[in-house]
């Protein structure tokens, strides 16, 4: 494997990051143009990327990449070039090749060693793109050498251009070159891998005296007589990392003299010290020198200063078009700066580490105003309730962070549904909306793979075969609807698709075959649906590589649980159905509403909450009370947790609502609202029914939340059994 | 379950060789190996979790972390330890395959350090220690006297707790 100079560490990390997104856009943009055909601007995002990464791979030594990437760059500078055409079938091996070099990524940056099945890919992709470029043109005509027509052939040498046929480059790096983690020589050793160095003098005329020098700092400069069919662009992108930093030269083969003359008015050191240089790498000969001297000596007397930019063009040292790709490259790197400024990249683990923080402070804060209302000093509660104000304002600052689009969780499914839609062989267009939304971090990391499995699900057994679709009169093109939205204090997500809907019966059949249930027992349509989540249930015929068989649903609604959120389903038949996953805003703090059970605190999620009651001492039904005419069960939480000692002190009923199901909670005192910080239990307390977690409240006791959507399924399904 | 066969070599026993620190639970010395105590608590009341099995007393707040407390004498099927003056919660961490838990354990007193060599730790006797001889490291001797030295990862086990919260909850 490679081994990496532990400096370069950070910097090789920076590189995965920012491939990765390279690559993500990469899929983006052709995943638009497989919808909407090919357009230049996307096109050159595709190649930029793939550019992006050689270039970058190049200086971290990643041959294997460089390779790869290049063989890509190739077909993409051909497509780009309009000499080769972007069909369907080249779009589907882009793809591959991104999903290529990102595994290839993956185990560089985990270490693991190439398999078989790898390497197989690898020749496959290779082999797919040689074809690709093989089948299209004549050999010679590739597009590099179109390009590079445009300029004097070695043949026809006109006057005044010096004999040599080999490009000069000079290289003055900036001094902080290496501290920005590069290293000159894994340029030129990049440079050779499009021409060849004919000759290369180092320049240390700025080395400072030994005492005096950095050892961090770079003092070189290079002149470098280069052979290459490459054109300008292509050589000036091998410098393209250190562009801003260092004074790059380039002097296209057959230079007129005056331009190696402004080449030498323009570089630091002694004119007559370079002009040898010059000559003793081979760009120049020894009458040339004297040549351009001489006409040196002219241009000082007659004063004149023209920009080096309109001498080149005016010499027709470099063509049109290859400056006014160096302006629009310019000008995006500009604006990608800019937005670099306005983004920061911040290690999630800090993040963590500042929301714990916050939480912290919740809980002194709450115990700050505490102790200043027991005081009773009244500028001490003010101090505090403006601590506590600013502390709220921190912790919606501090959980905002966290917080990422949820279209950053919906860019990877237009990939899956068009690839699963192949698989399929059916029409699938997926749509999505919401966009904008936000949720915690590691919820969006936690959510991807249920919602992965349900779009899948709704793929394969949801939307009906073509054929079928045509008989009931639907467009034969199936729909998938990724939406999202904010919702009472929570986030909803839902899967939809226009397919056939859940098969009640199908479902009651294989519950009873499985004996989840018995025929006896009469279910609504919800509690039908719900079986789906049983372990173990698939009602799909044909088990098919995508889904089908059975470990899908009741893992989903384990994650989804796991994260504190809750899924529900809604179908009719022949119309589709809609998976519709409700998640709370963050997974950190919540508000809570306290309440007494005898002498213990116990929390309850405020967001459950719907009202308040006094607990009616005279009941009709045993069990039950009335509530604006409806009947509400009664759910005793000191008789659920054994605890005693609560009969004959006042009592409140706490009416909580999940799904919808509502059960009144019978409770002692109710203590009010307060801002609590979730902690887990930990694995001892894992099976606790009803408790999902402690919080510490602001007199430093802890008390349990209690976990409502578990309390109220054991009490119905507790109801069933009586 | 990998129990340490009753009776070990001396040569195994040899490695228990270090300090302990000694406590008083119900008139019984104990040795607990002091490198998995982490601090010494006066007694505070812990908060207690429903339908949790009788020796998980509840949970404290240790400076913003939740730690289950653990009543020893009841994993030794003992009766309840009784509160006193002099009560304390040692604050134990233990490591259990991947993850590391911190644990509180009640116990009536906190009495000294002592330095145990390996002549002075015997292998565990297979029966008359009126405790489960997978919860003895061994028998140290001091002073004419003989101590049962713990092997706490045994005693709380996170595993076997588990499973007895999950078997006494009945889900």
């Amino acid at each position: 494997m490679i081994s990496i100079d532990p400096q370069m560490e950070a910097a090789l990390q920076t590189f995965f990051e920012e491939s990765r997104d390279l690559l993500q856009d990469m899929e983006s943009a052709l995943l638009f143009m497989e919808e909407s055909g090919a357009d230049p601007e996307r096109i050159n995002a595709v190649f930029r990327a793939a550019h992006t990464i050689k270039g970058s791979a190049g200086l971290f030594g990643l041959e294997e990449v460089v390779r790869f990437t290049h063989c890509l760059e190739n077909l993409l500078d051909r497509i780009r070039a309009g000499s080769t055409d972007l069909t369907p079938s080249r779009i589907t091996l882009l793809l591959s090749c991104g999903d290529h070099i990102a595994e290839y990524l993956d185990k560089i940056s985990v270490g693991a060693a190439l398999d078989e099945r790898f390497l197989a890919e690898d020749l496959r992709l290779l082999t797919a793109l040689t074809e690709a470029l093989g089948t299209t043109l004549p050999a010679p005509m590739s597009a590099s050498v179109l390009k590079s027509e445009a300029r004097p052939g070695p043949e026809v040498i006109p006057p005044g251009s010096v004999k040599t046929g080999n490009w000069h480059i000079s290289l003055r790096f900036g001094v902080d070159t290496f501290r920005d983690g590069m290293d000159p020589l894994s340029f030129l050793r990049y440079l050779e891998q499009i021409g060849e160095i004919v000759g290369l003098v180092t320049l240390t005329d700025s080395l400072p005296p030994l005492a005096q020098m950095d050892a961090e700092s770079c003092y070189l400069g290079f002149e470098i007589s280069f052979k290459s069919d490459a054109d300008k662009s292509q050589i000036a992108d091998v410098f393209d990392f250190v562009k801003d930093s260092s004074t790059v030269h380039i002097l296209p083969a057959h230079s007129q003299i005056g331009a190696y003359l402004q080449l030498i008015q323009q570089l630091p050191e002694a004119d007559q010290h370079l002009g040898e240089i010059l000559v003793s790498v081979g760009s120049l000969t020894e009458e040339e020198l004297q040549k351009a001297l001489a006409l040196q000596d002219v241009g000082n007397q007659d004063g004149q200063h023209r920009p080096l930019g309109a001498i080149l063009i005016a010499q027709k040292m470099v063509q049109e078009p290859v400056v006014q790709g160096a302006l629009e490259k310019q000008q995006q790197q500009r604006e990608q700066q800019v937005a670099e400024r306005q983004m920061l990249r911040v290690r999630a683990a800090d993040l963590d580490h500042l929301v714990n923080l916050v939480g912290e402070l919740v809980i002194a804060s709450a115990a700050n105003s505490l102790f200043a209302m027991q005081d009773g000093a009244e500028d001490r509660v003010e101090s505090a309730a403006h601590v506590a104000r600013l502390v709220e304002e921190i912790r919606d600052g501090a959980l905002h962070l966290r917080m990422i689009d949820v279209a950053e969780v919906f860019q990877r499914f237009p990939r899956v549904v068009r690839d699963m839609a192949r698989t399929l062989g059916k029409d699938i267009r997926l749509e999505i909306s919401g966009e904008g939304t936000e949720l915690d971090k590691s919820m969006a990391e936690k959510i991807t793979d249920p919602l992965m499995h349900l779009v899948r699900n709704a793929m394969d057994h949801g939307i009906e075969s073509a054929e079928r679709r045509r008989a009931l009169g639907k467009p034969v093109q199936g729909c998938i609807n990724l939406h999202a939205c904010h919702d009472a204090g929570g986030i909803i997500i839902e899967v939809r698709d226009d397919g056939g809907g859940l098969n009640r019966e199908k479902i009651l059949n294989k519950a009873m075959e499985k004996g989840l249930i018995t025929s006896e027992q009469t279910l609504g349509d919800r509690e039908i649906y719900a079986l789906i989540f049983a372990p173990g249930f698939s009602t799909a015929d044909q088990v098919s590589d995508i889904s089908g068989r059975g470990v899908g649903m009741d893992v989903v609604r384990q994650n989804i649980e796991a994260i504190r959120g809750s899924i529900e389903i809604h179908s009719t038949p022949d119309v589709g159905s809609t998976m519709r996953i409700r998640l709370p805003l963050t997974l950190s703090i919540i508000d809570g509403f306290l309440v007494k059970l005898a002498t213990d605190t116990f929390v309850i999620p405020a967001e459950s909450v719907e009202e308040c009651l006094e607990y009616p001492e005279r009941q009709g039904v045993p069990g039950y009370m009335e509530l604006r005419d409806q009947p509400l069960p009664l759910l005793h939480l000191a008789g659920v947790f054994r605890i005693d000692g609560e009969a004959g002190k006042r009592r409140n009923v706490i009416v909580v609502r999940h799904g919808q199901h509502r059960v009144g909670m019978v409770v002692g005192a109710i203590l009010g609202n307060q801002q609590t910080v979730i902690k887990p239990l930990g694995k001892l307390f894992d099976q606790v029914p009803g408790i999902s977690a402690v919080t510490i409240l602001g007199n430093g006791d802890v008390a349990p939340i209690l976990d409502i959507s578990a309390l109220i399924h054991g009490h119905v399904s507790a109801k069933h059994i009586h | 379950m990998d129990m340490l066969p009753a009776g070990e070599s001396t040569a195994q026993v040899g490695r228990w060789a270090g300090q302990y620190l000694i406590v008083q639970l119900q008139g019984e010395s104990f040795g607990v190996d002091i490198t998995v105590v982490r601090e010494i608590l006066a007694y505070l009341a812990p908060t207690q979790i429903p339908m949790m099995p009788d020796f998980v007393v509840g949970v404290i707040n240790l400076r913003g972390q939740v730690v289950p407390v653990i009543d020893m004498a009841r994993r030794f099927g003992r009766p309840a330890t009784a509160l006193h003056k002099r009560s304390c919660i040692i604050i134990v961490d233990l490591q259990e395959g991947e993850s590391r838990q911190r644990l509180g354990v009640i116990v009536d007193a906190v009495n000294e350090v002592l330095e145990f060599s390996a002549e002075q730790i015997e292998p565990t006797p297979q029966f008359g220690a009126g405790l489960r001889t997978e919860f003895i490291r061994g028998m140290g001797k001091m002073g004419g006297q003989f101590m049962v030295l713990l092997e706490m990862a045994r005693v709380l086990s996170m595993d076997e707790m588990a499973a007895l919260a999950t078997v006494m909850t009945g889900t």
